[in-house]
C-alpha cells in the first residue's frame, strides 16, 4: 500500500463530496492509501487569495505542506488549484532561500518550520505513474466498463501550466488523461482548442461572471460539436466551473446546454461499480443520467 | 459605456492626487521583484495577447500590460479594470518566447494595486471567509447531510472539523494585515 496524506481543499469535500468518498474508494482498490491532513485549509487559491499578497499565499500553502512533513508523507490531491498552490510553493521553497527564510519567520510564531522533506502529486499523476499504479491497474480494477461513452478531457491550467514549473513535459496536446479515460472502457475523444481555460481561474469567476461563462461557453460549443456525452476533469473547480456555469449560462445568455461533467475519480468510481448515490451525483447542477444511459 | 469599476469609494479614490502620480521606475523593479520574472527581456511580439483566452472578449491585453510594467507605468496600470481579467491559465508564459512570465506579471500588479486599496470586492471576501473558516468555499447544510449520505463525516477533516487550527492561519494572515485592510476597503465601499 502507498501512503500518502490527502490534502482536500475546498470545492471538493464543501461542493462535491462525492469526488473525496470516489477519491478514496477507488484508490484503495489500487494500492493508494489517502490519509487524513487534519487540520488543513484553502490551498490556498492560487488567484482569489494570491492576486491580494502573495506573502500570505506562500505562508499559508506552507502551513498546509508543513502538517504533511509532521507526518512524514507526500501529499497528493485532487484538485488542480490545491496542485498549483501546494506543489508550487513546496517546489518554490525547496529551491528559493529567501522565499523560504521568509516563511519560516512568519511560520515560527505558529511553532512550525517548513523543511522541505515531502513531495505533493496530483492524484492523476499517481494513477498514470506505473511506479505506484499505472494504466493497466486501473484497467484491470474496472468491473462496470464505461462501454459506449464518449467522453471529453479538460486538463486544466494548473495541472500543466506553467510547464517549466511541473514534472510533464507537455501542456500542447498531453495524452495521458486520456490513457486514463479509455482504460476505464469509454472512448476519449479530441477536440478544437483543448487546453483553452475553464475561465474560473484567477478571480475572474467572481469578478466578472459573464466574462467566465463566455470562455465556459466556447469549451462546451468546442466539446458538444465533436458529440462528447460527457466532459471529465481532474479540478472540482473546473467542475463548478462546467456543471453550475452552463445553468449560468442559460440565466446570462439563454443558451442551453446539458452536459454532463464528471470528475475522473467520479467515473473511476462508476466504472468500479460504485453508484450514482456513493457518488452524490445528485448534487451536480447538470444531470447525469443520460451519460449513465449511453454506458452498455 | 466607459470602462470603469461601478464602485463609487474606488471612483472618489482615483480623484486623489495619489493616484496621478508620474510614471515611476521603481514600479518596473518592484513588479521584477514580486512576480520573480524578467518583464525588461520583453520585445513586444505579442505571443502572449496572442495565447490569451480574455483577450478575445475584451479589451484586456496582456502584452499591454508587460509594456506597462516595463516603462513603469504604475497609474495606468494599476488603475485598469483589466488587471483582473486574467485567468491566470498560464498559456502566455507556456508560449512567451523570452522565457517571461506574463501571469505573475499580473499577479505582482494585482498585489501592487491591493496596496493602493484597489482591488475588487469578491477577493477581499475571500480573504475574510479564509480568515474566519480556513476555507474560501466552506461547507454548508444541504452538503453536509450529503456528507453523512456518503459515509464521511459531516465536516471535513480541515479546520471545519477542527477548528483549533483556524487561530494560526489568523496569525500568518495578521502577520501582513492582510484581513485588517481587506476590511478597511470593504467597510469604505458600504456606505
Ligand atoms: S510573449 Fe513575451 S516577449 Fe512577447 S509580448 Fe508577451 S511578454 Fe513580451
Ligand atoms: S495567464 Fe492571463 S494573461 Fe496569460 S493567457 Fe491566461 S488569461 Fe491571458
Amino acid at each position: 500500500m502507498h501512503e500518502y496524506a490527502f490534502f482536500l481543499g475546498c470545492i471538493a469535500p464543501n461542493r462535491y463530496p462525492g469526488c473525496e468518498a470516489a477519491a478514496i474508494k477507488t484508490s484503495r482498490k489500487l494500492g493508494i492509501e489517502l490519509l487524513p491532513l487534519k487540520g488543513a485549509s484553502c490551498c490556498p487559491a492560487p488567484g482569489a487569495f494570491g492576486a491580494v499578497d502573495l506573502n500570505v499565499w506562500y505562508a499559508m500553502a506552507a502551513r498546509n505542506i508543513v502538517l504533511a512533513e509532521q507526518m512524514n508523507k507526500d501529499i497528493t490531491l485532487i484538485c488542480n488549484g490545491c496542485y498549483k498552490s501546494i506543489y508550487e510553493v513546496n517546489e518554490r521553497l525547496k529551491e528559493n532561500d529567501d522565499l523560504r527564510d521568509g516563511v519560516n519567520e512568519v511560520l515560527a510564531e505558529i511553532d512550525m518550520e517548513f523543511k522541505g522533506s515531502i513531495d505533493v502529486y496530483h492524484l492523476a499523476e499517481l494513477y498514470y505513474d506505473p511506479k505506484i499504479c499505472g494504466v493497466d491497474k486501473i484497467r484491470d480494477s474496472v468491473t462496470r466498463p464505461l462501454t459506449g461513452t464518449k467522453i471529453a478531457v479538460h486538463y486544466g491550467c494548473h495541472l500543466l501550466k506553467p510547464i517549466k514549473e511541473r514534472r510533464f513535459t507537455d501542456s500542447e496536446n498531453p495524452m495521458w488523461i486520456e490513457e486514463l479515460v479509455d482504460a476505464l472502457g469509454a472512448e476519449s475523444v479530441q477536440y478544437r482548442n483543448k487546453m483553452q481555460c475553464c475561465g474560473a481561474g484567477g478571480g475572474v469567476r467572481g469578478f466578472d461572471l459573464a466574462h467566465s461563462l463566455d470562455i465556459t461557453n466556447e469549451k462546451l460549443i468546442n466539446v458538444t460539436e465533436v458529440g462528447a456525452d460527457a466532459i471529465t476533469e481532474v479540478c472540482p473547480f473546473c467542475q463548478l466551473q462546467y456543471d453550475r456555469g452552463q445553468i449560468e449560462i442559460k440565466e446570462k445568455f439563454g443558451i442551453e446546454w446539458a452536459l454532463p461533467v464528471l470528475h475522473y475519480n467520479e467515473l473511476l468510481g462508476l466504472a468500479q461499480g460504485m453508484t450514482p448515490q456513493e457518488l452524490a451525483l445528485d448534487l451536480h447542477g447538470i444531470d447525469c443520467k443520460p451519460f449513465l444511459d449511453k454506458i452498455r | 459605456m466607459a470602462k470603469g469599476y461601478n464602485d463609487p469609494a474606488m471612483e472618489t479614490r482615483f480623484q486623489d492626487r495619489y493616484y496621478h502620480s508620474a510614471d515611476n521606475p521603481e514600479f518596473t523593479k518592484e513588479v521584477e521583484r514580486i512576480s520573480r520574472t524578467i518583464a525588461h527581456m520583453c520585445f513586444q511580439c505579442g505571443t502572449c495577447t496572442g495565447s490569451c483566452p480574455s483577450a478575445p472578449r475584451s479589451s484586456y491585453r496582456i502584452r499591454k500590460f508587460v509594456r506597462r510594467a516595463v516603462m513603469g507605468l504604475e497609474r495606468e496600470a494599476l488603475t485598469d479594470p483589466d488587471l483582473w481579467l486574467c485567468t491566470t491559465c498560464y498559456s502566455c508564459t507556456d508560449r512567451c518566447p523570452r522565457g517571461i512570465a506574463p501571469t505573475d506579471i499580473i499577479m505582482a500588479m494585482r498585489n501592487l494595486a491591493f496596496k493602493w486599496d484597489i482591488i475588487p470586492r469578491n477577493f477581499l471576501k475571500t480573504v475574510q471567509l479564509i480568515y474566519t473558516t480556513g476555507h474560501g468555499v466552506p461547507n454548508n447544510d444541504v452538503n453536509r447531510a450529503a456528507r453523512v449520505k456518503l459515509g464521511l463525516e459531516a465536516e471535513p477533516e480541515t479546520t471545519h472539523k477542527y477548528p483549533e487550527y483556524i487561530p494560526g492561519i489568523q496569525k500568518i494572515i495578521d502577520h501582513y494585515k492582510m484581513k485588517e485592510n481587506a476590511d478597511r476597503i470593504l467597510a469604505e465601499g458600504e456606505h
